[in-house]
């Protein structure tokens, strides 16, 4: 009875809420206001229409996996939400959300979907990988989690200066500190799925790193779009300029951190050859 | 745990990571800002404490602007438009970035400027210096001691206060538990000093918004007038409008309440009206008449005085002439009479020489067999000269005759050798 009625009064908040959402909103701190009111109901909102998207083109599946994918991209949408449409003010909040949801969605490939990236090793890379790209933090970190190393290793493979190479280190420190785990918590990662990942690291290490390498590359492919400007792969020897003349920093930093055939490609550059061992292969770190 | 419960943690945990602050710490202070245009990272404001620009044009149309920390987090953006220009200043923690995007045919462009706080040592030099300034020039000459003594008293305090951190801080170094933990009270010093920003950066920021409320609502009020202005110039005219109709129907109730007599004799009414302007028109023109008439009358006047005139002096003339050449009395009063009835054909007489004057032309025809002799003489005969011929037309000019043209021409067709006359070749 309790609950029937708790249920009712739910029912009867989320039909007011979504009545104020409806209404004009006249300035940004009325946007704020209301919009903060109704976050709830907005996530599930976006959440209910990357289902749809999901099921109209045949790639929906019954599961908590697929539950999650959908409430993740609900997320994403309801944070650029918040932050663009206090610009668009006056407007109805709730045909606003739905016409940015609705833009997103008419996108080709809206977002990175694979069913192995639902599954936990899927989404700890799909995590980093489409983190990275909004995050420096998380660029510079996939350094460490594709190959293992550590920020001086990042410094001299992309062959970075002084300057670029202090900010390696606190991108480091920050992502060890929250950005690892915020990552993770947006990927709905629990603590025993990542046990799960890091006991599979030490015991299947081959067969591990193996299957890693080809989500990471469905990932890589899917991200690298957003690249700036579409850095393309090149050659070595267009690598070699590049390192030689000392341009392109920011093209080193994001391409070669997305790309593994370019890392292979360009192994050896920064350091001028002069200590390049065997060329690297993924060895997939689950800690920071 | 279950499916279902592992779920509403997971939906939890996303919209408290939604919820959390998005403006940038006292940490990532100096961290540059990440700039993204269509979700793709196009450069970033490398602003610390300095005013940095970032400037991206492309032939793609701008949909949507992001800025981020390294660390991912979303800090402020706008949604371009499709056409034309959008403005929005973000703000982040006490600094601020303008966005100004421009979407043309062309494509988009993006200005980003990042406008930083001014520091906390140079704020205060900024209002010591504008306070000393309005103080020497608020009081120019009697007050001047006053102010330097003011000016004098604050920098020693100055001074005093600068002194006193310095010998904080030089104890804080020399005390033993600096060796356990020198960096706590670096860092609590720091974090004072930080506080202290935070608090004046935070108050700043509320006079600004204030300030643009107070702004915004200065404009809106004077959009409110202006419109109120022309409401009122609107509910004017439609009074006069309105009181004009009430006028009209007045009147016309009033005629309608006359009586059908009065329709009856609308039509009689009317004609007067239009009578008396035609009425006008012809006095008018009478007036112009008459006036006409004077001055043709006085014409007329003019010139048969003038007549007199010359005929006195005619017959005055012909006097003269008959008594200094008659002799014979009756040819003098023979021509006396004869000058008389020439007077009264003169205009007849001088017609006639005037015609007289001019020969008379005309073309024949002779008929078949009229030798040239025969012609010779039929022009003798008329006392006139041949002219040229063409196409068998011959000219001939005589005298004028005393018969009109035509009436001469059908008399000489009478003639024989004649077979066709006529004025024109």
């Amino acid at each position: 009875m309790q609950n029937t009625l708790r249920k009712s009064h739910i029912m009867a908040d989320r039909t007011a809420t979504v009545s104020r959402l409806e209404e004009v909103v006249a300035t940004s701190d009325e946007f704020d206001r209301v919009v903060a009111q109704a976050l709830p109901v907005l996530l599930d909102r976006a959440a209910g229409y990357t289902k749809r998207f999901l099921r109209e083109t045949g790639q929906w599946n019954d599961d908590i996996e697929h539950e999650k994918f959908a409430l993740r991209w609900g997320s994403e949408y309801l944070e650029r939400f918040l932050v663009c449409g206090r610009t668009e003010v006056p407007c109805r909040p709730l045909f606003l959300f739905d016409s940015l949801v609705a833009k997103q969605h008419s996108k080709p490939e809206p977002f990175c979907y694979h069913p192995d990236l639902l599954k936990p090793l899927g989404r700890f890379l799909d995590g980093l990988v489409a983190r990275a790209v909004v995050s420096r933090d998380a660029l510079i970190a996939l350094y460490h989690h594709s190959y293992g190393w550590g920020a001086g290793d990042v410094i001299v493979v992309t062959g970075l200066n002084g300057l670029e190479s202090q900010r390696i280190y606190k991108n480091f420190r920050r992502w060890r500190e929250s950005g690892w785990q915020r990552t993770m918590d947006e990927m709905g990662l629990t603590k025993t799925e990542l046990a799960g990942l890091e006991d599979q690291r030490q015991r299947h290490r081959q067969r591990f790193n193996s299957e890693a390498e080809r989500l990471i590359r469905v990932a890589q492919g899917h991200y690298r779009k957003s690249e700036p400007d579409h850095y393309p792969c090149l050659s070595r020897s267009q690598w070699g300029e590049m390192f030689s003349q000392g341009y392109g920093c920011d093209y080193r930093i994001w391409h070669l951190a997305l790309c593994l055939d370019c890392m292979q490609t360009a192994w050896g550059l920064g350091s001028n050859g002069s200590s390049a061992g065997e060329k690297p292969r993924l060895e997939l770190q689950v800690r920071p | 745990m279950g499916q279902e419960e592992d779920l509403e943690v997971y939906r939890s945990q996303l919209l408290e990571s939604i919820t959390e602050h998005p403006n940038r710490s006292a940490r990532d202070l100096v961290d540059p800002i990440q700039v993204y245009v269509n979700e793709r990272r196009v450069g970033e404001l490398k602003g610390a404490e300095t005013e940095a620009t970032l400037s991206v044009h492309g032939v793609d149309h701008i949909e949507t602007v992001q800025l981020r920390t390294e660390d991912g987090r979303l800090l402020g953006g706008l949604v371009a438009p499709e056409s034309g220009f959008r403005t929005n200043r973000v703000q982040l923690f006490a600094d601020t970035v303008e966005l100004c995007v421009q979407n043309t045919m062309q494509g988009g462009s993006l200005s980003a400027v990042f406008i930083p706080t001014p520091g906390f040592w140079s704020r205060i030099r900024t209002i010591l210096a504008d306070f000393a300034e309005r103080r020497m020039v608020r009081r120019p000459e009697a007050a001047v001691a006053y102010g330097m003594r003011t000016v004098a008293f604050t920098q020693a305090l100055l001074a005093v206060a600068v002194v006193g951190l310095v010998a904080d801080r030089v104890m804080v170094w020399t005390t033993p538990e600096q060796a356990v933990a020198p960096t706590v009270q670096a860092e609590a010093l720091r974090t004072a000093s930080i506080a202290e920003i935070e608090q004046l950066a935070k108050q700043l920021g509320e006079l600004r918004m204030m300030q643009t409320k107070v702004g915004e609502a200065l404009q809106s009020q004077e959009k409110g007038m202006t419109l109120l202005h022309q409401t009122m110039a609107r509910l004017s005219s439609t009074q006069e409008s309105v009181a004009s109709s009430v006028v009209m129907v007045k009147e016309e109730m009033e005629k309608r309440q006359e009586g059908p007599e009065h329709e009856a004799d609308r039509p009689a009414q009317l004609p007067p009206g239009r009578g008396v302007v035609d009425q006008e028109q012809f006095e008018v023109a009478i007036h112009g008449l008459a006036a006409d008439n004077d001055r043709l009358s006085k014409q007329i006047a003019g010139l048969e005085e003038h007549n007199r005139t010359l005929t006195a002096k005619l017959q005055l003339a012909l006097a003269h002439v008959a008594k200094a050449v008659e002799q014979n009395s009756e040819r003098v009063v023979a021509r006396e009479a004869d000058t008389a009835r020439k007077h009264q054909l003169l205009p007849v007489a001088d017609s006639r020489q005037n015609m007289q004057a001019q020969p008379f032309l005309f073309w024949v025809t002779f008929s078949e067999g009229t030798t040239q002799e025969t012609i010779d003489q039929w022009v003798n005969g008329m006392k006139g000269h041949k002219g040229v011929i063409n196409e068998g037309w011959q000219e001939v000019q005589i005298l004028p005759p005393p018969v009109p043209p035509d009436l001469f021409l059908e008399q000489i067709k009478g003639d024989k050798i004649i077979k066709e006359a006529r004025l024109n070749h």
